[in-house]
């Protein structure tokens, strides 16, 4: 999404072209036509289009929330928390700070609300009028059921059986809204005391713009939520913020106007730092709904801390109900972390008419080689000047890059078009790294195996992109068959799974069991991370990444493969051993079948008489003989081969460890986690290491 | 329609024109029983076929040798019928090695000769598909193989015993002494395949034989185990062929041929209308696939009457496919398969030219699926197929219409379609290949 954004500024950026050119202005109208949303968001100060109704972003989002993931109140509730939670993993990812991340989603009642708010309680007086009222009829037929169930009740508890809960006779109303109160806080940068109204009260304003891998999705963030919070409790949302070495902490509440696009500050204030705190800590009411969309947030979390290993959170929710109560604490299991994504250039094959335009007005090189020669990347000197070669006679290297005429635009736009250019590289992306996707996936999933892989970096449309997969067997909490663990720039994906390139590529062009893995049976985590400066997302919600990419989805293919390939020698390796283990029981399974089997005929061998039997070889009338003085019986047979059987399995064994001893697995480093406070240690001394107890 | 109409062309003869209606086609098939010449003609050209067959066999014979016997035992396994005592000795034998090498310690293996598809070969000289010599070892202490080398030990000591009393025993009824060793028919009948090879005999040698399948009716008179049957007077169901061809003895016949059918319903039409009294001949079917006992007892009859053999089968891969089983013998029984095939079996339909020869119409013939186009193809490459041009041609025209058809399509025409105008047409055109 971050193009539309760009776009969006970009034809804020473009206006001052447009006063000096008229056929600028045209393109602008077209790109304005062109794009509904740009036009709608389109900058207050441009005066030209006075004349016209305008929308301010803010409103535009409001009456569309449902592009940003706030489609009902539990959706919004679980939007809020990741975009909370999102900001606060890159402002302390910014500053590389170990992120340290609290969340607490607080229930409020109707009444505590209505008292926060200043609101009376009022009791119903006319019952008739409400959706939820009770009938004579159904009343009787309610107390009838209840009646039933106290009698089954008691019978059970008479026979001594376990006593089952009372249903919930009622549902909520319609009309019942449920409101949170989210708050997270994080030990990230801060933000700069002035800049807080602007930086949480203008939508559309951010320090993510510009072409580099973030987290975030619309630059919108807290500010939806913030726009949310107006419209469905019209409370205000509170920001407290210091940055390092400030002495003072920002308090800030505000809300937004969202006619005009601007922060609404209640209260701005500084107050003492004691703690040398820094970070950020938001907190925001809204209506929401915590039963539909429980999983979704706990399952948000805990994929959050499968990617991000590094990072510590405590997710709390909290109630009136103590048992809805719930306190998560994700550990921090390394302190390796990904390098902050570093901003780039574009690449010429990947930008538009616009985005030159706005590059023109926004560099600071005088002329057109310099220009192409600094603002992209991949192009070096001598190649510029055979690009400018080739766009014809009206360019010169020299020539002003601000003179360019909107036609001469198109020329360079079509030439960057069908000029071949050296890939980017993936050296501006920060994806998570396959150690520390490993350890996500132990230190959440605990499998019995797991294989990791990362590929190199690749190219979609002049993008560039990493995708790192793991493949974990085994493991708590996870379903049998397939479990799909999706992420775009290290977040979590969790809806609309189903035309996901990642969930097809799982399930339809994986052959499973030729890497000895059973789709059905076996417990399969699939997780794939896909890091880019752009994400080709498909469709509004920004959740899914289309199948029909094949650039994305043979590497993500390939990914698979590799870690399938590593597992298959793992679990080849397991079957040997267990076969080993079992051959001695195979083996002496079938003895006293072969003893009866020999026994039986050479019994009726024996017993025929000697004239009319062939004669045969003297050790085989000896065998014979020893048959028919029962010195050779079906427990000789069994005896023997028994031993037999102990003796080859022996052999087996020794070559087996011969040959398993060579390759042992690598190790793995661990992380052990500093302790806090101070303790009483009772050592104890060798002269290699010490022990310490903790009495 | 026109596509119709340019297959119906070359049938049709310049009667093209009667080809777009069914009915039209009906009226005429009714047409080609007026070309049907008095059975005594038919009967005559019969006759001379069935003697040209007899002094062919005969000459073949004064020739001396069939290559079988020039060396069988060089690259490929024969197995050859041995009476029950030499069967006895073998398995003894077999059977104190093994206790011996237990005895010492040394566990126990079996030599079984490798019965895998890629070492059954079709032999061109000879004519038919044989067993490679090539053995492979079957050790107890091996888990891979411990299971199969408890089967053969069990199955060695069970055959002993049925051949000790002098009995016979079907496959179910083997099984079914050790059903928890065994698990499953399959695997006793493959080790029963497997002691056949490593004993050199045929499987009738060892006493084992299968459930009855194959069923004759006709112009034929022999002795099932001393009993007399008479195969005109066994009814429309035919006398089922003994499983055990030892027990038929003194086979007499006044057919002019064997009439080879691939199903049941085309048999039970056949000896319904009695046929076989029209024209003399024997009747034959083993409902599909051929068993062991049918091809047994075909060549029995063919070797002992030296008599042609005409093949009625469906028009589609599979009826080739049948055919290539009586004639040149399936993979699973290569060993034995000078024993169980007969040589020199005449196509006569229903074959892929028929279906416009006879104007079948086109809602009784069937599309052929993308597996029969894969069975076609193959067949075109089988080496058994080839050697007759005749054949090719007639694939390759199956292959080309993609049509298949049944039997059963003639009844279109009316259900004794098949006996009273087909057949004897197709006899006295001599129209086999």
């Amino acid at each position: 999404m971050d193009s539309a954004v760009d776009e969006a500024t970009g034809g804020g950026g473009s206006a001052p072209v447009d006063t000096k050119k008229k056929p600028a202005a045209a393109a602008k109208g077209r790109a304005t036509a062109g794009k509904g949303k740009a036009g709608a968001k389109a900058d207050t100060k441009t005066k030209e289009s006075s004349l016209l109704k305008q929308k301010s972003p803010a409103e535009f989002f409001a009456e569309n929330k449902n592009i940003a993931g706030f489609d009902n109140p539990g959706k919004s509730l679980y939007t809020t928390m990741r975009e909370l939670v999102e900001n606060a993993l890159d402002s302390a990812e910014s500053i590389s700070e170990l992120p340290d991340i609290e969340i607490t989603i607080e229930e409020i009642t109707k009444s505590k609300f209505n008292t926060m708010i200043g609101l009376v309680d009022r009791e119903r007086v006319d019952e008739a009028l409400y959706d939820d009222f009770e009938s004579d009829k159904a009343r009787e037929k309610r107390l009838a059921k209840e009646a039933r169930f106290q009698e089954t009740q008691a019978k059970n508890a008479a026979l001594g059986k376990k006593v089952k809960e009372a249903p919930t006779v009622r549902a909520k109303g319609r009309g019942e809204a449920s409101f949170f109160r989210v708050t997270c806080k994080d030990n990230g940068r801060g933000m700069p005391h002035d800049d807080i109204p602007n930086m949480l009260g203008r939508v559309l304003s951010g320090t993510k713009y510009g072409l580099r891998q973030t987290r975030g999705k619309f630059g919108l963030g807290a500010k939806m939520a913030l726009i949310w919070s107006k419209m469905s409790t019209g409370l205000p949302i509170d920001i407290k913020s210091a940055m390092k070495g400030q002495n003072y902490i920002s308090f800030c509440r505000l809300d937004i106007d969202i006619h005009k696009n601007v922060p609404h500050v209640h209260l701005h204030e500084k107050k003492a730092n004691k703690d040398h705190w820094h970070g950020a800590e938001l907190q925001v009411v809204i209506e929401g709904n915590w039963t539909t969309h429980r999983s979704r947030i706990l399952h948000y979390m805990r994929q959050m801390a499968v990617i991000t290993p590094y990072a510590q959170f405590l997710f709390r929710f909290l109630s009136d109900a103590a048992e809805k109560n719930l306190t998560i604490r994700f550990a921090r299991r390394t302190d390796v972390m990904p390098p902050v994504p570093v901003q780039t250039k574009h690449h010429p094959s990947a930008v538009d008419l616009l985005l030159i335009k706005r590059l023109i007005s926004e560099t600071t090189k005088q002329n057109l080689l310099q220009f192409l020669q600094h603002e992209f990347v991949n192009i070096s000197k001598p190649h510029a000047e055979r690009l400018i070669g080739e766009m014809g006679p009206d360019f010169s290297p020299k020539m002003a890059v601000k003179s360019l005429t909107s036609q001469q635009l198109v020329r360079i736009h079509q030439l960057f078009r069908q000029a071949k250019f050296d890939d980017p590289s993936g050296n501006c992306l920060s994806p998570a790294g396959e150690y520390n996707l490993r350890l996500g996936i132990i230190k959440e999933l605990h499998p019995d195996m797991v294989a990791t892989h990362a590929s190199s970096a690749q190219v979609f449309e002049g993008h560039p992109f990493i995708v790192e997969a793991g493949i974990s067997i085994g493991g708590k909490d996870v379903k049998h068959g397939i479990n799909i663990f999706r992420f775009a720039n290290r977040i979590p994906l969790l809806f609309e799974q189903g035309a996901d390139v990642i969930t097809r590529t799982a399930l339809k062009r994986i052959n499973w069991s030729s890497y000895k893995i059973n789709q059905q049976q076996d417990k399969i985590g699939v997780f794939v991370s896909i890091v880019s400066t752009k994400i080709p997302f498909k469709g509004t919600g920004k959740e899914y990444i289309g199948d029909d990419i094949t650039e994305i989805s043979s590497a993500v293919k390939l990914a698979l493969k590799q870690c399938c390939l590593q597992l298959k020698s793992k679990i080849v390796k397991k079957l040997q051993a267990r076969e080993r283990q079992d051959r001695k029981r195979n083996l002496n399974r079938y003895i006293p079948d072969v003893a009866r089997a020999f026994m039986e005929t050479l019994v009726e061998i024996a017993d025929e008489s000697p004239p009319k039997r062939p004669r045969y070889d003297k050790e085989d009338e000896e065998l014979l003989e020893k048959v028919n003085s029962q010195e050779v019986t079906e427990m000789t047979f069994r005896d023997c081969l028994a031993q037999h059987v102990e003796q080859v399995d022996y052999e087996m064994a020794l070559e087996y460890a011969m040959q398993s001893g060579v390759s042992e697995e690598p190790r793995e480093e661990i992380y052990l986690n500093s302790l806090d406070g101070s303790y009483k240690f009772v050592d104890f001394q060798s002269p290699l290491f010490v022990f310490r107890f903790i009495p | 329609m026109s596509e119709k109409k340019r297959r119906a062309g070359p049938a049709a003869a310049g009667a093209a024109s009667s080809s777009k209606k069914p009915r039209a086609a009906a009226s005429y098939a009714e047409s080609l029983r007026s070309k049907l010449r008095p059975d005594a003609s038919i009967l005559t050209s019969l006759r001379a076929l069935a003697s040209a067959c007899a002094a062919a066999s005969s000459k073949s014979k004064a020739a001396g040798k069939d290559p079988a016997d020039q060396d069988p035992a060089a690259d490929y396994i024969v197995v050859a019928d041995q009476d029950s005592t030499s069967v006895t000795s073998r398995i003894n034998r077999l059977v104190l090695a093994a206790a011996r090498s237990i005895l010492s310690g040394r566990g126990f293996s079996f030599a079984v000769p490798s019965r895998a598809s890629s070492n059954q070969v079709y032999l061109p000289d000879l004519d038919r598909i044989v067993l490679l010599r090539r053995e492979s070892a079957r050790p107890f202490t091996n888990v891979a193989t411990a299971r199969k080398a408890t089967v053969t030990a069990r199955v060695l000591s069970l055959v002993h015993a049925v051949l000790r009393r002098g009995i016979h025993v079907t496959k179910r009824d083997l099984f079914y002494t050790d059903v928890k060793l065994f698990g499953d028919q399959s695997q006793s009948d493959a080790v029963l395949d497997d002691v056949s090879c490593m004993l050199g005999c045929t499987r009738s040698s060892l006493h084992v034989v299968a459930s009855e399948k194959g069923v004759v009716v006709g112009r034929l008179i022999f002795a099932d185990d001393g009993d007399q049957i008479d195969c005109t007077r066994m009814g429309v169901g035919g006398k089922a062929i003994p499983p055990n061809i030892d027990r038929v003895s003194g086979i007499e016949s006044d057919a002019l041929f064997i009439l080879l059918v691939e199903k049941d319903a085309a048999f039970m039409r056949l000896a319904e209308d009695r046929f076989y009294n029209r024209f003399p001949c024997i009747i034959l079917t083993a409902k599909g696939q051929p068993d062991v006992a049918t091809r047994l007892f075909l060549r029995r009859l063919k070797v002992e009457l030296k008599l042609p053999v005409l093949a009625l089968v469906d028009s589609d891969p599979y009826g080739l496919k049948i055919l290539s089983v009586y004639m040149c013998g399936s993979k699973n029984m290569s060993y034995d398969s000078a024993n169980l095939t007969t040589p020199d079996i005449k196509w006569l339909g229903v074959r892929p030219s028929d279906l416009d020869k006879y104007r079948v119409p086109e809602q009784c013939r069937l599309p052929m699926t993308d597996h029969d186009i894969k069975v076609g193809k193959e067949l075109l490459e089988e080496d058994f197929v080839k050697q007759n041009e005749g054949w090719v041609k007639e694939l390759e025209t199956m292959l080309r219409t993609r049509q298949k058809a049944e039997i059963q399509a003639l009844s279109s025409f009316g259900f004794q379609y098949l006996t009273e105008v087909y057949l004897p047409l197709k006899l006295q055109q001599q129209d086999w290949i």
